[in-house]
């Protein structure tokens, strides 16, 4: 008998899910007429993130201990839980706002990616082994270079992918590098380990554990986008299909800050006065960058580019306070940030494919009133992103301020303080565009006429599926709060 | 028979991923950044493969296997769009790369 280690596929079962999908959805690509090709991979796909949003519910309700599986490889917490619920929400409003695009190749391919994409980031926010992380990163990100680059006919896709491609890979690198250097200095790859060989050896100040960690957190930088390591962003954003973008805002930057906690909170608590100062400054370098390269942007995509920058440095902040509540802060802003960025990006999208172009801020004037739905919807999400009561932005902001300030780091609020109120600049500029602006074009003639394509239900509806969480997530705080506060509890804040 | 000490490798290591680094910053083709690339993860697997000796256990060279799968899956995305990118008759210099901007 070969002695093999206990495998828990319930807890493997959100990530399976996808994956079994993401096969499917791939043979459908040759298997299926093509007439139907599309419909098929995109409702098994669809149909697979509900089923791994139901998955990761049924492990969250089923796991109050947290518990390590398959030798310590993956966690079993609620932490990693409520991760891939937020996750796998985000793949299924995903799915709904990526059936309106008008490519008639790869279709099938297209949603099987996405698929692999998220149970590569299901994987990631259980992973709790130096080498389950830098897989899962790299199982999800080259899934997103080629779903950026899988309309090889248009140079900017092209362009977008290469960039993607590069700087990705650059900051994996230094992951692994980083990695590299922490089990040279510990003898382990399993992250509890590590924290208990840091503790007991007395390793927090060993140059291999510090450069380690700077590199790991580098490496992760790139991937939350976080100033100065996001020059990628807004060209990516832009060149990539634009369901994909928001799906990259909302679910790149919540895994790579999930992870960022679990890694920061299991393994280097005895580091915690190194990685909280540098974390500090990677948040007010966000805040400031952010918001000061949006002010300055024409293209809607650019500026919702930079605006996710600027909500990766309000993040950071919570991670970066170190305690209970910055963990919570995180999960909590996770929720509403994750619908606002899908919504605001299906919004682009649906006057992206009316037009044939990219859409500048010109491009929205007057367009709250000819699309009542996405207008208002669109409004909803800017407040939110600004922070206005009402909506879930505002609590998340709250939050992250709340647990800079326990931190004692009121001078970090201050910074948050500024950095909204100079977001308020380009947030209602967009929104004046669509109500207060006529539709009217730069050199005096009417935009192309944007009423009379059909309208496409499942983006409507998606839309639709954002305002209620933005909006839900102000009303419904106590329960997110809970939720947040059982996930927080499974890490050793 | 002792070998070289562990602050060799990880020298050696260092310089391999600086090489790599300093190359995906500085060379303008696509192909020799995805070069560079490989260097960079070359550095960290041997960094791996010798720590895991140093240490005596395998987890060190499982990880660097698997890196190098990972690597060659990258290495394989890279290239498809390199292809891409020469039947559109782009020019294969990553700073021409630059009708995204604003």
């Amino acid at each position: 008998m070969i002695q093999t280690p206990h495998v828990d596929w319930f807890a493997l079962s959100p990530s399976l899910a996808l994956l079994g999908v993401a096969a499917i959805a791939l043979l459908a690509a040759v298997l299926v007429p093509a007439g139907r090709r599309k419909a098929f991979s995109a409702t098994v796909t669809f149909v697979g993130f509900v089923g791994a949003f139901v998955a990761a519910a049924l492990v969250y309700g089923l796991s109050p201990d947290a518990a390590t599986v398959i030798s310590g490889s993956l966690a079993r917490d609620r932490w990693g839980a409520l991760a891939q619920i937020i996750l796998a929400g985000a793949g299924a409003l995903a799915v709904l706002t990526s059936y309106g695009e008008k490519t008639k190749e790869h279709v099938a391919e297209y949603y099987a990616l996405l698929a692999a994409a998220g149970a590569g980031m299901l994987f990631l926010a259980q992973a709790s082994n130096l080498m389950t992380i830098f897989l899962a990163l790299e199982w999800f990100s080259l899934c997103l270079y080629v779903l950026c680059a899988i309309d090889i006919e248009r140079k900017s896709r092209l362009e977008a992918g290469m960039k993607y491609l590069i700087t990705g890979s650059f900051g994996s690198a230094f992951l692994l590098f980083g990695s590299a250097l922490i089990y040279g200095a510990t003898g382990t790859l399993r992250l509890d380990l590590i924290g208990r060989a840091i503790a007991e050896r007395g390793l927090s100040d060993d140059p291999l554990i510090v450069t380690g960690l700077a590199m790991m957190l580098v490496g992760l930088a790139f991937k939350a986008s976080l100033a100065p390591f996001h020059q990628w962003t807004p060209d990516v954003y832009q060149g990539s299909p634009t369901p994909i973008a928001g799906f990259m805002s909302a679910a790149t930057k919540a895994v790579a800050f999930v992870l960022m906690i679990r890694v920061l909170q299991t393994s280097f608590q005895e580091d915690a006065h190194l990685w909280t100062v540098l974390l500090a400054v990677l948040s007010v370098a966000s805040l400031v960058i952010g918001n000061l390269a949006a002010l300055v942007q024409k293209d809607v995509k650019r500026i919702l580019a930079y605006s996710s920058v600027s909500h990766a440095g309000f993040m950071l902040m919570a991670v970066a306070a170190n305690n209970a509540i910055g963990g919570r802060a995180v999960l909590y802003y996770l929720i509403p940030y994750a619908a606002m960025s899908i919504g605001a990006f299906a919004v682009v999208a649906a006057r992206e494919r009316e037009l044939g172009r990219d859409v500048s801020v010109e491009d929205l004037a007057g367009y709250g009133w000819e699309r009542p739905v996405l207008g208002v919807g669109m409004w909803i999400f800017m407040l939110g992103f600004a922070g206005f009561p009402l909506t879930g932005g505002f609590i998340g902001k709250f939050y992250a301020f709340t647990a800079a300030y326990r931190h004692g780091w009121i001078w970090l609020v201050i910074v948050g303080a500024v950095a909204t109120a100079v977001s308020l600049y380009y947030y209602l500029g967009i929104v004046r565009q669509l109500f207060l602006r006529s539709p009217v074009g730069a050199a005096g003639r009417p935009l192309e006429a944007g009423g009379s394509p059909p309208r496409d239900a499942l983006l409507q509806i998606a839309v639709l599926a954002c305002i209620a969480v933005t909006v839900g997530s102000f009303f419904g705080v106590q329960p997110l709060i809970d939720l947040a506060r059982n996930a927080a509890g499974s890490l050793p804040f | 028979m002792p070998g070289p000490g562990i602050a060799a490798y990880l020298g050696i290591a260092t310089f391999l991923f600086v090489t790599g680094a300093v190359g995906v910053l500085l060379r303008r083709s696509p192909l020799i950044v995805l070069l560079s690339l490989e260097i960079m993860l070359n550095g960290a697997n041997l960094a791996l493969i010798a720590f895991a000796r140093h240490w005596g256990n395998g987890d060190g060279q499982i990880f660097a296997i698997s890196v190098m799968a990972v690597a060659a899956a990258e290495v394989v995305v890279g290239l498809g769009l390199i292809v891409a990118m020469a039947r559109k008759n782009l020019d294969l210099d990553v700073d021409d790369l630059s009708s995204l901007k604003g």
